[in-house]
């Protein structure tokens, strides 16, 4: 199904785009449509809503910053960590880590470092050469052989579209055009060739946003749908929910979740249709002092995650 | 009589054959069909009714850890904000009086 509508159609509304500029309010201006936002935060709402990163056991972190630009971050970890297994059991090994990080952030250049006592290091950079033009890169290495990576991206954001460029190791490479066909509406699509696994795939993807909600379908032809749809009920409190299916795999997955900003605390919670409830509740005691608690429960796996932890600066 | 497998894999439990009748009047009482049909009920109510409690415990057990997971974190800090807004009010209210106090003076 994608890969009947060939990549040429998201070069047609640009076409679109280009036609007679009105001069009545009502009328949308289609000369002068906002910028799209970076084709990976397509669905980013939902993304942060429903995913937040949950934990089990203790995660501390302590970012302590030298200069305005130069700060460094010290963070320990310890609990249990899964590690996949074919049967259905789920193996969990306790495991802790220290890990120290330098970071360097200027208006132009974002520097990330981060070293861990079980031999990873972690590489990320973000500079921007000009107002339109961006690169970015990210790495990881560690000491299993064949499990190290590395990435880059060129980024280049016109008036209203954005175009990526990325490369990465295993010959990896990756293209992705996102356009402003109405204020509201934005469609998109991508390409990618992995010359290790000799795949390659195309994806299409739409975004519809107003103020109070956001909308994001993707397509991709290695078998993934994936709809979000968040609405803002008030300032506070939004609601999300989130439907994945996989056509070649015939995997379903819906969950539906919430999301409240309040002004001591961030609570999002999320149910799913695989059994499977979260809770993510980040509470700030004192000016630069969070605690966070992560609970995780999946019924139909009758497995428990609960997590804690403290976050300083 | 006996039952066809439902769906979800619960089905009563296969009837016993009836024994032959006795003599003795007591034995024949309890042999007697009415007697057994009844025993049969009681003995087909009880495995249903403890279907009935172990689904309706492991019910309450998903509804009940659910709940505490979403739920409960949410009321509590919904309360704190409450109180939060309250406090506000108050110390809004409280302030706002003496400088009008003063001036009016």
């Amino acid at each position: 199904m994608a890969g009947l509508v060939p990549p040429g159609t998201t070069a047609i509304p640009a076409e679109a785009s280009k036609t007679a500029h009105t001069k009545a309010e009502e009328k949308t201006d289609y000369m002068n449509l906002p910028c799209p936002i970076p084709f990976e935060e397509l669905q980013r709402e939902a993304l942060m809503s429903l995913k937040p990163e949950t934990f089990e056991g203790l995660r501390f972190d302590f970012t302590k910053g030298l200069n305005q630009k130069f700060s460094l971050s010290h963070s320990v970890f310890m609990g249990p960590t899964e590690i996949p297994s074919q049967s259905a059991e789920t193996i969990k090994i306790p495991t802790a880590h220290y890990e120290f990080g330098a970071n360097f952030i200027d208006p132009n250049l974002m520097l990330i470092g981060r070293v861990l006592t079980d031999g990873r290091v972690n590489a990320r950079v973000k500079w921007d050469l000009t107002d339109n033009l961006s690169v970015k890169a990210n790495a990881q290495l560690t000491n299993e052989p064949h499990m190290s990576h590395g990435m880059v991206n060129f980024d280049y954001k016109g008036k209203d579209y954005r175009s990526q460029f990325q490369m990465g190791n295993g010959a990896l490479f990756g293209a992705s055009y996102i356009q402003s066909v109405t204020p509201h509406l934005s469609l998109a699509g991508e390409v990618f060739w992995a010359g290790q696994h000799r795949k390659s795939g195309l994806g299409y993807a739409a975004r519809y946003e107003t103020d109070k909600m956001v909308a994001a379908g993707q397509v991709a032809s290695t078998g993934m749908v994936s709809l979000s749809y968040v609405q803002k009920v008030s300032e506070k409190v939004s609601l999300a929910s989130d439907f994945m299916y996989n056509y070649m795999t015939k995997d379903v997955t819906a969950s539906v979740g919430y999301d409240y900003i309040l002004r001591q605390c961030r609570l999002r919670g999320k149910i799913d249709s695989n059994g499977c409830t979260t809770a993510y509740l980040e509470e700030r005691l004192n000016m630069g002092l969070n605690f966070i608690l992560s609970a995780e429960i999946d019924h139909s796996k009758k497995d428990y995650k609960f997590g804690f932890g403290l976050t300083v600066g | 009589m006996a039952a066809q497998p439902k769906r979800g894999g619960v089905s009563l439990p296969e009837r016993r054959s009836a024994a032959k009748p006795e003599s003795n009047i007591l034995a024949r009482i309890t042999s007697s069909p009415l007697v057994s049909r009844g025993k049969q009920a009681a003995c087909d109510a009880s495995f249903v009714s403890k279907k009935l409690l172990r689904s309706t415990g492991k019910a309450a057990w998903i509804a009940g850890t659910t709940f505490l997971i979403l739920a409960v974190p949410l009321i509590i800090e919904m309360d704190r904000e409450q109180q939060l807004n309250e406090l506000e009010l108050q110390q809004a209210s409280l302030l706002g009086a003496p400088p009008t106090a003063s001036v009016s003076k």
